[in-house]
């Protein structure tokens, strides 16, 4: 009733046309009594004002002001504003400031980057993560993340996606890799190799033991395990280098050995390593060093503080006041901590050489001219520069000794004759080179200029076809680096680039080329041939390049000299695409069976579901209905225990009816026929024999290996499942008898012994698409149907079957979920103390709109297609001109689809990305 | 301590790049895993009139040869006698690495020699002829 009359009085003062539609209620406006109006108005005004006076909106007060009485710097002065709204203000400009970093603005910017302050925050900020030597060059054009405890960078911030693919094809791609961790070993030949033998496996490759590898001249690749403890609980693959011999032919000599893992899984290696050597006293010639530079650091970050705080310093202080001195190597070491551990049994000595050792990898073609032209060998040198300092005193040294000065020579001479050779991948493997080059700051370009292959060092000569068939002698491996103390000398006797330009500014004839003469250092570096592309058929050797080592505090001296040669520099990015179109496992993300690779997975997951969280649900893919079980991580574990049951049911049902088994060997029978049948007796012999032996092994720890699932790494094995992975017949495949290699068929013997040995087997698979598509991350990797096979032979350009749709049966009890919180919170505001008990009773997990809650289904048959395995790497290959995918498949999965598989057909999967329901038709492949 | 050898069906030879020189604009190095028509019409769009280049190389090696005889004729053909073909044949020598690689005793072989055919048609435009 009052409010109608408010209305009417409003309208009385307003508007004044409609009066006599309203006559009616001036009767009861007359009649209310005045107290109970004036409360009513008193209410809504306070209300009002109260609405006045808070803002409610975010912004701040000057914000809110009508345009026409906005001032400039209003925001700094808060006595431009109106008085009344100065109160607000200041309060506001308050919370600022205390929101604000107490950041170093006391300082101003002039004195921030003043040099002495800025080493002083370089090394402060070098203490949580590693910088490498290059951080600043790649900080101001990379995107840099954190990882493993260092500061990376991921990718240029240019666009350069397929700039790098070119240059890793047809120039010359550079990357830093001196976040790769180098652990040395030094000990009695014989004892290193009994200890490290029982962490490798012949079956694998080539061990530590391998004699090429031994004897200094190639590096050698291989996968670690725990000891003894071959084919599961892998540590991660390594690289090593053994330190050729010095040819005194001592038998029992102590060996150096160098191995270079990847930093996540350096922790658990180093630990299984002084595990199994019986190192655990640490040796404490290493921790002096460090300690002493701490304590100067301190005194000079106090002198550097105390400087920065008087504006101008006076001149005696300034002279005092030494320049800090900058991180080299690891600044996040703990001063007191050894890196070094003996044993006492057998005197191995086990070092921890991160950041001591750089390491820069050049990938492409044309890393030889970037080599060659980059860096000039060491001249010889037979008197001292200077009496007092200890530059260069160890290569004088080594000149006075004529054998080593034709060893220097032949060394230099290998080195130019790499400029004939066109292509890193025309050597051997792993070629080992060793070198003592002089400054390459020396003759750097004026400008960044691109090394050409000069055509006329080509010269079909001998020299050339002798070390392409025969590889670099064992002498010329050796290198200088490997002696620390060489090492430290040659990092402590730098010439710094200021001094440097101040003897290029001092020429006589300006920008003529410096001659240091003996004052030019001399750097021992190693090369190191990588293998590109050594598996499979197509593009041999592709990604080939060198690895260069350097001692460390060379960093940009050899960084800016390859970059001005036109090598093109790239990220840990463009290192996963080089891996991925070499078709290898990268590190972390494709060892699921290690330590490392399990974190990684998980802290991939965490990532993709948060970013997945972030959508509003109905803006995101509804993985239920896609028929997708876990689009963020891959149940490995689960997968492999489904296809045991599987078979495990699959066997009883054979047994019952051998139809199955009949149609199988009929298939096989096929190209049966080409090979002379005693041959076939022989190798089978021989496979059974060494398939009891497996079985017997098995069987010692049987217990084990039901424990969880590994990844199978055996070449024999993977041999003999690339040939039943080929078709055997069909268009444009010529006629490859699997005799040839002494491969056995696909029968139910030879297959039952693998099921029985490898129940729980992940197998490492490449898949390039038949056509369209592209395949993602943790796309599923299916077995097609027949349906499947008779279609695309129907129709050629049948693009694959689709997944039907599924339902969602989450979705209900979400909602319903949702219904009772909001239920259980109103009986919370009432204050009901039983609403809370019952909160606490039912809290089921959470379940989320579009993702399968934690207990799994069968992950194998939950879809219409029977899932084998997943995708860790995928997308479209720039260099194979399709969609490739690297993943991995279960072993009984893969046997089973291959044996029911059409020989035309043979290695014919499905691919489905998490996000979509259409199958794509790829091509299986496992290349050894 | 040395591992014993494995036996001989076992290393696995791993082909390497056969050596070749630096590739000027004219050289057309023939394989067999590009589809055809693509390098025909590569070797047409160098020889044509933005192609810039007056004379090519087409070489093949191995498996490669004919076809690199068939890109060559078939320019010849569609060229209607403009264009003249001087090949030549030569021997290349290629390296194989083997893998796993190791002896017992003495140096172990890195790689084994293998030589190999290989054809070089230079095709440029012929004199008007009279």
């Amino acid at each position: 009733n009052t409010s109608m009359c408010w209305e009417i009085n409003v309208k009385d003062y307003v508007c004044t046309h409609d009066i006599e539609g309203c006559a009616g209620c001036w009767g009861s406006f007359q009649e209310m009594p005045a107290s109970t109006f004036a409360q009513a108005r008193a209410a809504e005004i306070n209300a009002m004002l109260k609405a006045v006076t808070q803002k409610s909106s975010n912004s701040l007060v000057f914000q809110t002001l009508p345009r026409h009485m906005r001032r400039r710097a209003m925001s700094h002065n808060i006595k431009r504003l109106p008085r009344r709204l100065r109160e607000i203000a200041r309060k506001e400009a308050e919370k600022a400031v205390h929101q604000k970093k107490e950041h170093s603005k006391n300082k101003c910017r002039k004195a921030r980057r003043r040099h002495v302050n800025l080493v002083v925050e370089f090394n402060r900020r070098q203490k949580k993560n590693i910088w490498l030597e290059t951080h600043i060059w790649h900080a101001k054009r990379f995107h840099m993340v954190k990882k493993w405890g260092y500061c990376l960078g991921d990718r240029p911030t240019t666009k350069s996606y397929r700039a790098c693919y070119r240059a890793m094809t047809k120039h010359c791609l550079l990357q830093d890799l001196s976040y790769y961790c180098c652990l040395e070993l030094n000990g009695k030949e014989e004892e290193l190799l009994k200890v490290l033998a029982r962490m490798c496996s012949i079956d694998t490759g080539p061990t530590f033991a391998a004699v090429p590898c031994l004897s200094g001249r190639l590096q050698g690749s291989l996968v670690l395990y725990r000891a003894d403890r071959y084919p599961e609980d892998v540590l991660g693959p390594i690289t090593f280098i053994w330190k050729p011999k010095d040819g005194s032919g001592i038998p029992y000599e102590t060996r150096q050995l160098w191995i270079w893992t990847h930093p996540s899984l350096k922790q658990d290696i180093l630990t299984e390593l002084k595990a199994v050597f019986q190192c655990s006293e640490p040796v404490e010639t290493c921790s002096p060093e460090p300690i002493v530079t701490l304590l100067q650091e301190e005194k000079q970050t106090d002198v550097a503080m105390s400087v920065s705080k008087k504006r101008k310093r006076e001149d005696h202080e300034g002279e005092k006041a030494v320049p800090v001195k900058k991180i080299i190597g690891d600044g996040t070491r703990v001063p007191l901590q050894s890196y070094c551990w003996t044993s006492q049994t057998t005197g191995v000595v086990i070092s921890d050489l991160t950041m001591e050792i750089l390491r820069y990898r050049l990938i492409g073609p044309l890393s030889h001219c970037v080599l060659t032209e980059a860096l000039k060998t060491a001249s010889v040198q037979t008197e001292m520069a200077d009496a007092e300092t200890e530059l260069n005193n160890w290569w004088v040294e080594n000149c006075k000794n004529s054998e080593k000065v034709s060893l220097h020579q032949r060394q230099e001479a290998i080195f130019e004759l790499l400029q004939g050779i066109s292509s890193p991948s025309e050597i051997a493997a792993g070629t080992i080179l060793g070198l003592t080059v002089g400054d390459p700051r020396v003759n750097l370009p004026k400008k960044r200029s691109k090394a050409m292959p000069n055509p006329e060092k080509y010269q079909d000569n001998e020299k050339v076809r002798q070390l392409l068939l025969e590889g670099v002698p064992v002498e010329c491996a050796h290198s200088f680096i490997w002696d620390q103390t060489i090492c430290k000398n040659v990092t402590e006797n730098k010439i710094p680039e200021q001094d440097l330009n101040h003897m290029r500014g001092e020429l006589l004839v300006p920008g003529s080329q410096l001659d240091l003469g003996p004052r030019e250092s001399k750097i021992p570096i190693l090369l190191v041939q990588q293998p590109g592309k050594v598996a499979g058929e197509d593009r041999p050797g592709w990604g080939s390049g060198w690895d260069i080592y350097l001692p460390k505090g060379w960093g940009m001296a050899f960084w800016i000299p390859f970059v001005y040669r036109g090598a093109r520099v790239g990220g840990l990015q463009e290192g996963l695409k080089h891996s991925e179109y070499k078709r290898t496992p990268h590190v972390p993300n494709d060892f699921p069976d290690c330590p490392a690779g399990i974190q990684f997975a998980k802290e991939l997951e965490n990532i993709l579901l948060e970013k997945f969280k972030r959508r509003p649900p109905a803006k995101r893919a509804n993985y239920v209905k896609l028929g997708t079980l876990a689009p963020f991580l891959c149940p490995w574990g689960q997968l492999t225990k489904d296809w045991e049951v599987r078979n495990k049911t699959q066997e009883e049902s054979v047994v019952t009816s051998s139809a199955d088994s009949k149609s199988c060997a009929t298939e096989s029978q096929v190209p049966c026929d080409l090979k002379p049948g005693l041959m076939i007796e022989d190798s089978q012999g021989d496979m059974m024999e060494e398939m009891t032996k497996i079985q017997n092994l098995c069987k010692e720890d049987g217990a084990a290996t039901s424990s969880g699932f590994f990844v199978l790494r055996s070449r024999k094995l993977l041999k003999q499942l690339s040939a039943w992975c080929r078709p055997t017949c069909g268009k444009g495949q010529r006629a490859r008898p699997a005799s040839k290699l002494g491969q056995k068929e696909m029968t139910e013997d030879a297959l039952l012994p693998i099921f029985k040995c490898y129940p729980q087997v992940l197998v490492w698979v490449s898949l390039s698409l038949l056509r369209k598509g592209s395949p993602e991350l943790h796309a599923m990797i299916c077995i097609p149907t027949q349906e499947d096979y008779l279609q695309l032979n129907k129709d050629q350009l049948f693009c694959g079957p689709q997944e039907p749709k599924h339902s969602d049966i989450f979705k209900h009890k979400i909602l319903k979920l949702k219904e009772r919180k909001k239920n259980n919170r109103k009986a919370l505001e009432s204050g009901a103390s039983d609403a809370l008990e019952a909160k606490a009773v039912e809290e089921p997990k959470e379940l989320i709109l579009g993702l399968w809650p934690d207990p799994l289904p069968d992950v194998t048959s939950h879809c219409s297609r029977i899932l084998l395995g997943f995708v860790t790497q995928g997308d479209f290959s720039l260099a194979a001109g399709c969609g490739e995918a690297l993943g991995f498949v279960n072993l009984t999965g893969l046997l089973h689809m291959l044996s029911s598989q059409p020989a035309d057909k043979k290695g014919l999967v499905l691919l489905r990305t998490p996000a979509s329901l259409q199958y794509r038709f790829a091509r299986l492949n496992i290349e050894v | 301590m040395a591992e014993p050898a494995p036996p001989a069906e076992e290393l696995a030879l791993r082909r390497r790049l056969p050596p070749r020189l630096p590739r000027r604009p004219g050289d057309v190095y023939v394989n067999m895993q590009t589809d055809f028509r693509a390098q025909l019409s590569r070797c047409r769009k160098l020889l044509g009139p933005g192609g810039g280049c007056a004379e090519i190389w087409i070489h093949g090696l191995g498996l490669a040869i004919h076809r690199a005889i068939n890109i060559a004729l078939q320019l010849q053909a569609a060229g209607a006698g403009a264009l003249r073909l001087a090949p030549s044949t030569s021997t290349v020598e290629l390296a194989d690495g083997l893998e796993p690689p190791g002896h017992p005793d003495g140096r172990p072989p890195l790689a084994r020699a293998r030589n190999n055919s290989a054809i070089h048609i230079r095709v440029c435009r012929a004199p008007p002829t009279p």
